[in-house]
Order: structure tokens, then C-alpha cells, then sequence
């Protein structure tokens, strides 16, 4: 999930947390990114910008990617 | 990009278990359509019921309350429904949850009530794990606060004259109290793990759980397409201490691995349970505080008596 040449660059916030930016190849898709975090995708509703989009959504150069946590403690 | 299973447009949501891929407005509906059929398969409701929701002010009881004052409406059922919250007394985390029902309960225009511990019990949860530390008892927060919860919400419920009691408890809840109890050889409990609950005894507020064939995922989705997911991030400090923590993550990372292992855990429950309308075995009453019990001294008198806040007399 490096850069490399012709990579895209996205930011990442996880809903109540601060941002991240994060460097991926070009076509990797918000269920690969979510993964590559370390995070289970199955705990994890992603929107990018505004929107909710499904795990194979392919990420674009500059997305905003949210990720609201499906598990809360309380 | 996932497109829509009916109408083509874009998804949001895909429902790994059947291949379905749904758009904003088709997953509303697939979630009313889950929920509805919960409460009429399993009678969680008459007409005008009054319905006492139990609401923590986390993403799934608001998803609940507005669910349901929103279904009484469109289909005319004619319920009251009150919001009933209860405050545990964790300094830092229930003060904020509080705030978020007063403003959704105030939005839909329901009656809210609050109940404390430290009214009800004399002291907070935060007091109580204290005392409980002190005199080295082996309980986790999660255990006095489950057990003094439950009591209070059936209490209060029957106080202000509800006829059901609403708790959000998801498919992910369900399976997981499955498991845990399934670890502990606890089958009494996993008997009462139904749709519906009753009980013979006059004390004992019917409860209901619309929620029952939902997965956390999908509340959460309802949650955030109605802008109830809350704003600030706050959680119980206690939570990750708890075993259904533990049992949660694990059901989630094989859920990734098994797409639809969920699903399946809840038939094994529905195998395991004859799942109609299942009344509670036995109806006793706490001979200590009067309420209900499934024995002769109450799981909260026991652990007040543990605790040292109530004295036993043989």
C-alpha cells in the first residue's frame, strides 16, 4: 500500500479523532485502505467527504475518508 | 463501485450475507422492513401501547427512539412513548450521553425520564466499583452496572406506568450475550435471549427488542443517515474492561474472515431456544426489595449485600 509513482494521497479522519494523511497506489479501494490500518472493516462505516460508500469504492487523489466505528463502549 | 440491487444508483450499503447492494433510500427501507417484521412476527406491540424506551444516548437507543416514535406515527399506532435513561453516575462519559436525550427526546417531542443510581441506590457506579475494590470483591464495573441497570429499568418502567419496555439490543448484542453465556454454561440466560420477553410476575415489564434482527453495522448506517450518531466521541471508561468487549472483537474480526457467521450464530441461538414469546421459568419475588427475581434474594441485593449497603437478616 506504498506509494509509489503516480500514487494518490488521501486524508484520513476516524470520527472524533484527529486527521491523517496517508499515501496509497493508485485503484486501492476503501475496504484495502481500511485494512492496511489495521482496522476490521466489519467495525467501520466509511464515508468519503459527505457520502457513505461500500468497501470496494476505489479512492481518488485528495478523498476525504471518515470512518465512523460501528463499536462503541457504553 | 457497488450500484444499487434495485434501482441502479449508487450504494451504500451491501448486505454480505444475500449479495444485496442498496442505495440510501433502498436501505431505509430494507431496515424498516427488517424491524417491522421483528415487531409483527413476534407481537412487540399493540396499539397504543405506552412504551418506555430505554435510552443510554448511544448511537443505537437514539436510532430506536426515533425509529419508533417515527413508525407510531406513519402507521397510526397510536403509542405514547417515554424515553427512560438511566445515570449510572460515571463522571466524564454519562453527562454527555444525558445531554444528547434531552435533545432527541425534546426534537421528537417524547417525555423523558431520568433515573440515577445515586438516587435510587444511595451511590454512583463510580462509588460502588470503589467500595467494591475496598473489600476485594471479583466483580468488573460491567457487572454492578448491568444488574443495577436492568433493576432500574424494569422499576422505573412499571413507576411511570409503562406497558413495554424498548431496549436497542442488535442482532451483534444478542449473538454476543449467546457466546458469552454458551462460555459460562449459562442456559438460563440464553433462554431469555428472545425477541419478546414475559413473565408471569405482576412486577415484570414485558420487554421488547425491535432491534433483534439488525446488525451493529446496520443501526450505525441508520444512525448516521439520520444524523443521530453522536458528534463527540465519548465512551464508557469501563467498557473495554469487559469480556463482551473481548467476545465483540473476535466475533468481528471472524465475521470479516466469514462473511455471514452472524447470521448463523443467531439460527444456532433460534435452535438452541424455542423462540416464541419465551416467559421467564420461574417468577419469584426478592424477598429483600419485592421485585422480580429468578431467585429468592435479587442479583442487586446480593451484590448491595456484597457491597456492604444492605444488611441481611436470615
Amino acid at each position: 500500500m506504498v506509494e509509489e509513482a503516480g500514487g494518490i494521497r488521501v486524508k484520513v479522519r476516524e470520527f472524533g479523532g484527529g486527521i491523517r494523511e496517508v499515501s496509497l497506489r493508485r485503484g486501492v479501494s476503501v475496504g484495502e485502505l481500511v485494512k492496511s490500518l489495521g482496522y476490521i472493516i466489519e467495525e467501520y462505516v466509511v464515508a468519503v467527504g459527505e457520502t457513505v460508500v461500500t468497501e470496494d469504492y476505489l479512492l481518488n487523489d485528495g478523498d476525504e475518508v471518515v470512518l465512523y466505528p460501528v463499536v462503541s463502549g457504553g | 463501485m457497488a450500484n444499487c440491487s434495485i434501482c441502479g444508483r449508487q450504494a451504500i450499503y451491501v448486505a454480505k450475507s444475500g449479495g444485496l447492494a442498496l442505495c440510501k433510500k433502498h436501505f431505509l427501507e430494507y431496515f424498516d422492513r427488517k424491524v417491522r417484521k421483528t415487531i409483527r412476527k413476534n407481537k412487540l406491540f399493540n396499539k397504543n401501547d405506552h412504551i418506555v424506551v430505554a435510552v443510554s444516548g448511544g448511537k443505537d437507543s437514539l436510532s430506536l427512539l426515533h425509529y419508533l416514535v417515527n413508525l407510531s406515527k406513519r402507521a397510526r399506532m397510536g403509542w405514547r412513548i417515554t424515553a427512560l435513561t438511566i445515570d449510572e453516575g460515571v463522571s466524564g462519559y454519562r453527562n454527555y450521553t444525558v445531554k444528547r436525550v434531552k435533545e432527541l427526546s425534546s426534537t421528537l417531542g417524547v417525555e423523558l425520564k431520568i433515573a440515577s443510581f445515586k438516587d435510587y441506590f444511595g451511590y454512583t457506579l463510580d462509588e460502588v466499583v470503589k467500595i467494591g475494590k475496598e473489600r476485594g470483591l471479583p466483580y468488573l464495573p460491567c457487572t454492578y452496572c448491568g444488574v443495577f441497570r436492568r433493576y432500574l429499568l424494569n422499576k422505573v418502567a412499571r413507576e411511570i406506568d409503562g406497558m413495554v419496555l424498548a431496549t436497542a439490543h442488535h442482532l451483534d448484542d444478542v449473538v454476543q450475550t449467546y457466546l458469552m453465556n454458551i462460555f459460562s454454561n449459562n442456559w438460563s440466560s440464553i433462554h431469555k435471549l428472545t425477541p419478546s420477553l414475559t413473565s408471569v410476575h405482576k412486577l415484570f415489564v414485558r420487554r421488547a427488542k425491535p432491534f433483534y434482527e439488525l446488525l451493529e453495522k446496520e443501526t450505525t448506517l441508520y444512525a448516521i443517515l439520520n444524523g443521530l450518531y453522536p458528534s463527540e466521541r465519548v465512551e464508557c471508561p469501563y467498557a473495554p474492561l469487559s469480556f463482551r468487549w473481548q467476545v465483540r472483537k473476535v466475533l468481528n474480526y471472524l465475521e470479516e474472515l466469514r462473511p455471514g457467521l452472524k447470521y448463523s450464530t443467531m439460527r444456532s441461538l433460534m435452535e438452541a431456544t424455542s423462540l416464541k414469546n419465551t416467559a421467564l421459568g420461574e417468577a419469584m419475588t426478592c424477598r429483600v426489595c419485592g421485585e422480580p427475581s429468578s431467585r429468592e434474594i435479587c442479583k442487586a441485593c446480593q451484590l448491595k449485600a456484597e457491597l456492604g449497603l444492605l444488611e441481611l437478616r436470615r
